[in-house]
């Protein structure tokens, strides 16, 4: 029963080799709320591929349904080309990171290794080679007999990595691994879990809410929002050109302008630019082709450390927020306060057109 | 404890009160005289004798430690898969099946035993072990599914869910990962209903026959009857039996661990 490609159903479609999983018209109700609503994505071999978005958006829903936790309502989930929609979880041969971690507190760090191994009937002498082998590439091979319960939350977390690794999953899912590490750890980890991944060739899926973990640590993006994918992508093709305003939203545009109907422009607080009243810019007609210049008032000044946020308000009470880097530009905006008249600009390459207000 | 004298006195005392009445039972069953009296006259172990020889004890405490087995063992064998059916599954209900299992511990004693003792053994003429089995179970069911739930509550299903990830089947699982865990629960439950059970008075009051006596009942029989020291050599030996099972659990798995159970 090892084999989980074993006694499939001979699939009607034959998917590019480079597709190690697809949801074809997946959707998950429960009774009258739609977590999943029908989607199509493909997860390509070799990659790190990260859902991301808000909480109740779907991306763990879809995660637990590709790991065979949660049956879709209806929709189909192929695994390397294979219809695996009814497999139970111990068939489908995936390696699962928990939130939680979810070890087995009863039983040593080397022993929740090689759980997966005993029951892949894998000889002991193979079995102890492979445990210290998944163990080393965490860097946790001197914890072997350790309980959990011994650990740090870092720690505990690369002994599931481990044990997910150790049974060469493939897939390898992690469900908001690096959510409950402090903010130190989260980051370094980011870095871990690419090393690991590059490291064994695996595809990886990873369930995030933090854009900035995302934007790291992809190779593709899936955005999600309600039940519904917004965008796929590289990491710098969602982040540079957003589909939609919440996309946008969700990646730290905070801008958001309608010139008279001409389309929805959007700039992110970094790439305003914020002069003093009257001082003479470029001025053409204000369109994303020309950049803009537009006059406000000065609503608020927060310091944040490497930047400053000034909130100004424009002429037809629309909110923007400029991101100003402390020495840089002139200092004498250190000096702004609220009411203070001031020119917001932006120059043609930093505006992203974005469609009509739907998504 | 050192710094705070208040609670250190209140332990002291708790632990006089709980301590002392116990002690005084232990000495005089060493007494070399023929009354229950404090402070023992001489030194003997002839009452201990006397107690190991007197039939009615033996043969009570027989039935009632066969008594006490049986039904722990068929209370946790229902309580345990009632327990993980309250806290793993979705039903609708959950709460009123989980205060059914409950309810046991509110009704008075002697109303089981009535009711059992009208049912089972003058309607259905069924003998007295089997009423007071039926009678001990039911006592027994709020601890065995209460103190195993406890467990489960805590319980991370993503364990369980991690192991069918790993290609455990739902029976593997059970046996590998979610009974390993439930293990502290079932154990202070065996514990808890044991106890329960072998000292269980009113249900073998109303359930007991001439030929199915149980050793409370025999004890208290015998102290309404003589008032000598064999009473109290004979609580002396449920004592020390009592005191070597409780090492036997703090050894194995620790009372902390045992009784975290409940209070979690």
């Amino acid at each position: 029963m090892s084999t989980p490609a074993s006694g499939a159903t001979a699939s009607s479609t034959t998917p590019l080799s480079s597709v190690a999983a697809e949801f074809v018209g997946v959707s998950q109700v429960y009774g009258s709320s739609v977590a999943v609503d029908n989607i199509d994505l493909q997860i390509e071999q070799g990659k790190l591929t990260t859902l991301l978005g808000p909480s109740g958006c779907g991306k763990t829903t879809s995660l637990r349904m590709l790991a065979g936790y949660l049956a879709p309502t209806s929709g189909e989930i192929r695994i390397n080309g294979v219809d695996s929609t009814r497999l139970p979880p111990e068939k489908r041969n995936l390696g699962m990171v928990f939130q939680s971690y979810a070890l087995f507190p009863h039983m040593t760090v080397a022993d929740n290794v090689a759980y997966g191994l005993k029951l892949r009937k894998v000889a002991a002498k193979e079995r102890d080679a492979r445990v210290a082998e998944c163990l080393d590439l965490v860097g946790l091979g001197h914890l072997a007999d350790r309980k959990p319960k011994a650990l740090s939350g870092g720690q505990q977390q690369r002994v599931a990595l481990a044990r997910a690794i150790a049974i060469r999953p493939s897939l390898l899912l992690l469900d908001e691994p690096l959510s409950n590490l402090d903010a130190r750890l989260r980051v370094q980890m980011r870095t871990e879990i690419r090393r690991i991944q590059s490291e064994t060739g695996l595809t990886v899926v990873l369930v995030t809410h933090d854009q900035d973990e995302a934007l790291e640590m992809s190779d593709a993006m899936v955005l999600m929002r309600a039940g519904k994918i917004m965008q796929t992508g590289s990491p710098t093709d969602v982040f540079t050109a957003p589909a939609n305003r919440f996309v946008a939203d969700f990646l730290g545009y905070e801008n958001f302008l309608d010139f008279d109907g001409r389309g929805l422009i959007t700039v992110r607080p970094e790439h305003l630019r914020l002069q003093p009243a009257g001082v003479p810019v470029y001025a053409g007609t204000p369109s994303s082709a020309n950049g803009f210049v537009l006059p406000a008032t000065v609503t608020s000044v927060a310091y944040r450390g490497t930047d400053e946020i000034v909130t100004v308000t424009t002429a037809d009470a629309t909110p923007l927020k400029v991101s100003m880097h402390r020495g840089s530009s002139s200092a004498h905006l250190a000096r702004l306060h609220p009411g203070d008249a001031v020119d917001i600009s932006a120059s043609a390459g930093d505006i992203v057109s974005l469609p009509a207000e739907a998504a | 404890m050192r710094n705070r004298p208040f609670l250190f006195t209140l332990a002291i005392v708790g632990y006089v009160i709980m301590i002392v009445p116990i002690l005084f039972v232990v000495l005089s069953s060493f007494t070399a005289g023929s009354t229950l009296s404090f402070p023992p006259q001489g030194f003997s172990l002839q009452w201990f004798e006397k107690a190991l020889a007197y039939e009615p004890f033996i043969d009570s405490l027989g039935s009632s430690l066969l008594l006490a087995i049986l039904t722990t063992l068929i209370a946790l064998g229902l309580g345990v898969p009632i327990a993980l059916a309250i806290a793993r599954s979705n039903l609708r209900g959950k709460a009123f099946v989980q205060s059914l299992f409950v309810s046991p511990l509110i009704v008075p004693e002697l109303v089981i035993g009535l009711a059992l003792y009208q049912q089972v053994m003058i309607t259905l003429r069924l003998d007295s072990f089997i009423a007071l089995m039926l009678g001990h179970i039911v006592i027994l069911l709020p601890y065995a599914v209460r103190v195993t739930g406890a467990t489960l509550a805590l319980g991370d299903t993503s364990i369980e869910d991690a192991a069918r990830g790993l290609g455990a089947s739902p029976f593997h699982t059970f046996r590998t990962v979610t009974l390993p865990l439930m293990r502290p629960g079932i154990i202070s439950a065996a514990l808890l209903s044991f106890i329960t059970s072998f000292n269980n008075v009113p249900l073998s009051l109303l359930l007991q026959s001439r030929e199915f006596r149980t050793f409370p009942v025999t004890m208290l029989d015998y102290v309404q009857q003589s008032y000598d020291p064999m009473i109290a050599a004979m609580s002396t030996l449920i004592m020390a039996g009592t005191v070597v099972i409780a090492i036997i659990a703090e050894r194995t798995v620790g009372f902390a661990k045992i009784f975290g159970g409940i209070n979690k």
